[in-house]
């Protein structure tokens, strides 16, 4: 598109797609980062409607268990596993990216960082599934 | 330049002779030292004169050369020849998201009226005197903000940028490096003001993290990093206005 300027010859604004997320690796990356954010919401959604299952009595609970159990909340959830791992990984290591550790004059290097966070998302996961399943 | 050549599709822009861009190729020679910019000068100096763009220090250090080279933004002095497939022609673009003038030549006064808005100069409530001294810093001080204080204004960033592209009113990676700078310099009283912009609508929180910038940046300054922890900076300021709405805040 071409514009003109106070009386200066046109300068030309180029249009930019509809599907300039998928031009680059770097931008298609960042299109799976968000688009797993939906995996999240979704994991959200199905906690939330396990509660409401449980607060409508014992036979809705175990009616919601019985779903979860069939084939295709298998292969829902497995989906919704993968993309929730991406997007929690991907997360972690942009905080990592963010967050500076010092040291006196030494910064602490992005990948203990990481390493880190890692270790308390793993420590966190644990204890719940412990919680959730041991007890 | 050697024996070997090397094919350039180069975009061209001219107002007066078409009212849109269109590409011209050109067969360069070429050596392992020869870099885009060489390129670009061969084909202005000895095949076509009409070529226009910007260059000035060849050694990565004005930050004029800035072009789109094979769909990547990249400083072409930095760009070698030898890099890109054999077979296929090199496209040179100017620098993308930007209006382009001529050429491979941008329009950046935008982007010169967003670094000034973001007052990238030392802010004091009260000058000392000259015969004070000067402000002393602690090497741990300047430490802080080094890193964000490397930018050439290339504005390869803008155009990695695809917020930039979407949104021509977004400040900004380079200008939000260079304001995250200034409020890291213990010398500066400016983090109020600049707040003011860094948390308009436009500012910090347009930014959705591609991290395209920091990618591309030829000094490593990493904007990114700087636009996050400016955006944890005025959330911390916004939750201690809200928690503590009397009190002296940073």
């Amino acid at each position: 598109m071409s514009v003109t300027q106070g009386g200066r010859s046109p300068v030309y604004v180029r249009p930019m797609p509809r599907t300039w997320w998928l031009r680059t690796r770097r931008y298609r990356r960042f299109a799976i980062r968000e688009l797993t954010s939906v995996a999240v919401t979704a994991s959200s959604v199905i906690l939330l409607a396990l509660l409401f299952a449980l607060s409508r009595g014992r036979d809705a609970y175990e009616g919601f268990l019985g779903w979860l159990d069939s084939s295709g909340a298998v292969v829902l959830s497995a989906i919704i596993l993968a993309g929730v791992l991406y997007h929690t990984i991907t997360w972690l290591r942009l905080t990592a990216h963010i967050q500076v550790v010092r040291l006196g004059r030494r910064v602490l290097p992005r990948h203990l960082v990481l390493a880190g966070l890692l270790t308390l998302w793993v420590a966190v996961s644990a204890i719940v599934a412990y919680l959730h399943i041991w007890l | 330049m050697g024996k070997r050549t090397k094919m350039l599709r180069v975009a061209r822009y001219r107002p007066e002779r078409a009212p849109t861009p269109y590409f011209d190729e050109y067969e360069v020679p070429y050596a392992d030292d020869t870099v885009v910019l060489d390129a670009l000068n061969h084909i202005k100096d000895d095949i076509d004169g009409s070529l226009s763009f910007r260059w000035s220090c060849r050694m990565g250090v004005c930050g004029s050369c800035g072009m789109m080279v094979n769909g990547e933004p990249r400083l072409t002095c930095a760009a070698f020849l030898r890099e890109f497939p054999a077979r296929s022609a090199i496209v040179v673009e100017p620098l993308q998201y930007f209006p382009v003038i001529r050429d491979l030549v941008v329009d950046m006064s935008d982007f010169l009226d967003k670094l000034k808005e973001v007052k990238p100069w030392m802010i004091r409530a009260e000058e000392k005197a000259v015969e004070a001294g000067e402000y002393l810093q602690t090497p741990e001080e300047i430490d802080v903000y080094t890193q964000f204080s490397g930018c050439i204004n290339c504005m390869l960033c803008y155009s990695a940028c695809p917020v930039v592209g979407q949104d021509p009113e977004f400040l900004g990676p380079a200008a939000i490096a260079l304001a995250h700078r200034y409020n890291l310099d213990s010398r500066d009283e400016g983090r109020a003001e600049r707040r003011e912009v860094l948390g308009q609508e436009t500012g910090v929180w347009d930014c959705t993290f591609v991290g395209a910038c920091t990618e591309v940046c030829p000094k490593d300054v990493d904007p990114a990093a700087a636009i996050q922890r400016s955006k944890v900076e005025a959330a911390t300021h916004g939750l201690q206005a809200l928690v503590w709405p009397f009190g002296r805040r940073a």
